[in-house]
């Protein structure tokens, strides 16, 4: 007679793959307490900086016809903004990289935070 | 006459922010590892930028810290242009700078005659005031009415990937103005020559006309037609 091979691989009561038997143990793998540090994967939000800027240049485009010289004022005032605001970013990631904690500061970097927990860590 | 002036402002604006421009072109940023490590700070070779440091009492700061040597490009001759060696660049192929170097001149030569015919053709003095024989400024212009405001970002949002319009780096549309100039001087008959095609969209562009403004302006339509999908960029 010729058996399947399937049915003596098939998840029997000695085997591991049969199904688990309430209650299950408990096994404590990593000690059940929180990491002394953060990790900076959730950094890396994006927020949109001069929309309003961008709004008010593209209603000014939509009125000349796209033609950039009548809507000086409105693009300089959109690029000022967005300079600005690279250039907020870029001193803020130069801080955070280094771990600079700016006093009154709200929104942390993962590094500004990793330093704030070594230097009061968490009580057990 | 309200064209001239705005366009008289948009070049004192651009002298305005040679600095800044400047700083933009000039950063040496090597590809590949080079000889000297991380903290060789890069040259300042031109005359006005050492006085400057001298002014802010800066140099003492640099007289400490090593650096590296100018390239055969950083002169603090008069006729150096930090915008001119980026096209130079641009229009190199394969390390053949000599030849690219070339070209250029010959476009510049080019827009010279144009302009200086163009010179003598017109009648009042007024005209004539009005016409820029300097080939360089005419590239500045050029280049700074080529410089897309925006650029489109593909953002994908539940399986459909949107054009997200943004503001766009000054060195990134610094490097579209002219990638652009180039592609619209390449699009050419075979018999026609590189200078001679560079010059004429130089001088369109220069004129805020010309395919590369055109391709500008349909940028900023496409942005405009998508500025619904700006706040996808917040998410």
């Amino acid at each position: 007679m010729r058996l399947s091979p399937p049915l003596f691989s098939a998840p029997f009561n000695k085997s591991a793959r049969r199904p688990q038997r309430e209650p299950v143990p408990f096994q404590m793998l990593l000690p059940l307490e929180l990491k002394k540090t953060v990790s900076g994967k959730g950094d890396k939000l994006r927020e949109a900086a001069c929309m309003q800027e961008m709004a008010i240049m593209f209603a000014c485009f939509k009125k000349n016809d796209f033609n950039q010289q009548e809507c000086l004022k409105e693009v300089t005032a959109f690029q000022g903004c967005y300079r600005e605001y690279s250039d907020k970013v870029a001193t803020q990631r130069e801080q955070g990289k280094k771990g600079i904690l700016v006093p009154g500061e709200k929104k942390l970097t993962h590094r500004q935070l990793n330093q704030l927990l070594k230097a009061f860590p968490p009580k057990k | 006459m309200r064209n001239l002036t705005n366009q008289l402002l948009l070049f004192k604006k651009y002298i305005h922010e040679l600095n800044s421009f400047r700083a933009v072109i000039q950063s040496r940023c090597y590809s590949r590892p080079t000889s000297f490590p991380d903290y060789f700070q890069n040259p300042i070779f031109r005359k006005e930028d050492q006085l400057k440091l001298i002014e802010n009492n800066e140099l003492s700061k640099l007289a400490s810290v090593p650096i590296k040597p100018p390239a055969v490009y950083e002169t603090s001759s008069v006729y150096h242009d930090p915008l001119v060696n980026k096209v130079i660049n641009h229009v190199m192929e394969e390390g053949k700078k000599k030849l690219a170097r070339s070209l250029v001149e010959k476009a510049f030569e080019n827009i010279k005659r144009i302009q200086i015919e163009r010179y003598h053709l017109a009648t009042t003095p007024e005209q004539k005031s009005k016409i820029v024989l300097n080939p360089k400024e005419i590239l500045h212009t050029a280049i700074e009415n080529c410089k897309p405001l925006l650029q489109l970002t593909p953002i994908k949002r539940g399986g459909i990937t949107y054009q997200v319009p943004g503001p766009i780096t000054e060195k990134r549309s610094l490097f579209l103005a002219i990638k652009w100039l180039l592609e619209a001087a390449n699009e050419k008959e075979r018999t026609v020559h590189f200078p001679e095609q560079f010059a004429w969209e130089l001088l369109d562009a220069a004129n805020n006309t010309g395919k590369v403004v055109k391709r500008k302006q349909d940028l900023h339509r496409q942005c405009e037609a998508n500025r619904a999908y700006a706040h996808y960029r917040w998410q």
